[in-house]
């Protein structure tokens, strides 16, 4: 084996172990912050309680998945129901994923650029959308987050929520400046 | 900007000019097909329209089967299945769709049911669904508008179950889009307007939204060029052939454009305001079109789109004229004063209050509807409940 193609299947196995990680973060910190955020609260309200969202990477994940609650907020679900959800967002590569999920291409960016695909009601997709949109002004400082989102919200951010997002960012960054230096 | 990245995809043989409708039994047979079914509405067929349509396929000795002409202005389960039994018994193997969006959208749903089997239309609703290709389809457009001659979906109405199917697949694209200036000769003033309206929309959103690239680019510019050079002619000179043909071209070409880059805000506050109060698509359109512009560029998005069209909006004099800082704000400004000269002519409003069908207090209601629309995830800028509000209230009047 070359030293390139070692490099790249050193790049590929962490850009996967990334994107694994970063989904459980974001389905989880999701959670969390649907059963204290209002606007997110918001959103949710339109979903029909049992109402099960994943988001997957294809063809064979990673992603993960949340179902809605009798008390409108999304619970993380451990592993992707086998029965097919009410809505699923397909990202069509790790690599895609891996973009969206480091903050380098925009959810709404990605959609026009037919990074993903929906599967279920288009007006549920737009509103998963907001909400994943509203959880990254959580997470990122407001510098990465204008890169992630159109607009940047004035939010205060609930500190306890997030920590754990905003070491998976670091990561994030780390992974960023690797693949320039690869590149 | 360079784009980073796009896709763009149009299968759909063009066929366009004068006696393009003659051409219509030539592709059938290249393609194998002998024994068409037509689906029309009672308005195109009433208006003589079909005539011109199975008179070029007579004289090549190629009959109708059977012609549907009750396509309702909503199509719905019902009529596709209705007209899929009709296309079984009359041993029909191939369609040709001669009317506007709705008639289009049913004959997608109708070569769906009777190429894949069955009745249930919305076992096929969804994206990709569809796995191969259906039976031998042709288009042929009586609006300049809509554009659905060209692109890849279709809505159809569960009236059952009060629920609009979504349908997307490139197999639901026709083989050929024939357009023939015979075919928009006679339409009539307003709808002229509000159809090449919706055109314009098409492009102008194509060109300024997230999903725009290089590929759109160049239809959406040509269409905009053709809709300002020949609207105002056509509309003063009704039976102005070529202008007529050159608004059935740039319907096609923006239809191109939009369905690879998809749309913004226009239509999804259009589609709100068409759902709620009834008002045809065209005529939201252009209801909209100048303000949420606006809103866009307030919030400082699309500028230099923007600014690029002007030189097809205006002309090449004006947009030299025209100092750089200022050429969005004057390309807004052009198509306002189009507006106004439509309203001159035939009193197209061009506010919702000049409607006198929408109530003042419907804006939240259409404001709600509009952000869960799947147009306004391209748009430019962010908008959320109170945004759009404002751009209701500022398009009221
Ligand atoms: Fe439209």
């Amino acid at each position: 084996m070359s030293l390139q193609q070692i490099k790249t299947l050193a790049m590929s196995q962490s850009k996967r172990l990334y994107v694994t990680t970063m989904m459980q973060v974001v389905g989880r910190a999701l959670q969390a912050i649907s059963e204290q955020d209002e606007e997110i609260q918001k959103i949710s309200s339109a979903f029909p309680e049992g109402f099960v969202f994943s988001m997957q990477v294809l063809p064979n994940g990673p992603g993960f998945a949340l179902r809605k609650t009798a008390d409108n907020s999304l619970e993380f679900l451990d592993d992707i129901p086998t029965e097919k959800p009410d809505l699923t967002i397909y990202i069509k590569h790790l690599e895609h994923a891996f973009r969206i999920l480091s903050f380098q291409e925009s959810t709404a960016q990605a959609f026009a650029n037919d990074r993903m695909i929906v599967d279920g009601d288009i007006s549920f997709a737009i509103r998963m959308t907001r909400a994943l949109n509203r959880l990254e002004a959580y997470i990122l400082p407001k510098l990465v987050a204008e890169l992630a989102i159109k607009e940047y919200p004035h939010i205060p951010l609930p500190e306890k929520v997030l920590h754990g997002a905003r070491i998976y960012l670091r990561v994030a960054t780390n992974f960023i400046s690797q693949q320039v230096k690869f590149a | 900007m360079s784009k980073g990245f796009y896709e763009f995809f149009c299968p759909v043989k063009v066929i366009a000019g004068e006696a393009a409708l003659e051409h219509i039994p030539f592709e059938l047979s290249a393609l194998g097909a002998s024994r068409p079914l037509l689906i029309t509405d009672k308005g195109v067929r009433g208006a003589g329209l079909t005539d011109y349509v199975t008179t070029a396929c007579d004289e090549s000795g190629v009959a109708m089967v059977a012609v549907f002409d009750d396509v309702p202005p909503d199509s719905s389960t019902e009529v596709v299945k209705e007209i899929a039994e009709l296309y079984r018994n009359s041993g029909a193997d191939s369609i040709i769709a001669v009317g506007g969006g709705s008639v289009i959208d049913t004959s997608k749903g109708v070569n769906v049911l009777v190429s894949e089997g069955g009745d249930d239309i919305a076992k096929y609703s969804g994206a990709g669904v569809l796995k191969r290709p259906l039976k031998p389809f042709f288009v042929v457009p009586t609006t300049a508008g809509t554009g659905s001659e060209v692109t890849s979906v279709a809505i159809i109405a569960d009236k059952s179950k009060g629920v609009k199917l979504p349908f997307g697949s490139p197999f639901l694209l026709p083989n050929a889009a024939i357009i023939d200036p015979r075919m928009t000769l006679t339409l009539p003033p307003h709808i002229t307007a509000a159809t090449a309206m919706d055109a314009l929309t098409h492009a102008t959103e194509a060109f300024t939204c997230l999903a725009k690239n290089p590929l759109s680019d160049a239809y959406a510019l040509s269409a905009i060029r053709k809709i300002s050079d020949n609207l105002l002619n056509v509309m003063d000179n009704p039976k102005d052939v070529e202008g007529r043909l050159e608004l059935a071209q740039a319907s096609t070409m923006a239809g191109i454009a939009f369905s690879n880059s998809m749309v913004g805000l226009v239509h999804s506050l259009g589609h709100a305001l068409g759902a709620i109060c009834h008002l045809p698509h065209g005529l939201c359109m252009s209801l909209f079109l100048p303000y949420v512009l606006e809103y866009n560029l307030s919030k400082d998005k699309s500028r230099e789109a923007l600014s690029e069209l002007l030189l097809p909006l205006a002309g090449a004099e004006v947009y030299a004229r025209t100092p750089e800082g200022q050429r969005a704000e004057k390309a807004i400004e052009t198509i306002r004063d189009l507006r106004d000269e439509l309203y001159e002519r035939c009193k197209l409003p061009r506010t919702l209050e000049e409607t006198g069908k929408v109530g003042r207090d419907q804006l939240a209601r259409i404001a709600d509807m509009a952000l869960d629309d799947g147009s306004i995830m391209f748009n430019p800028a962010e908008a959320d409940f109170d945004e759009v509000l404002k751009v209701l209230n500022l398009a009221w009047g």
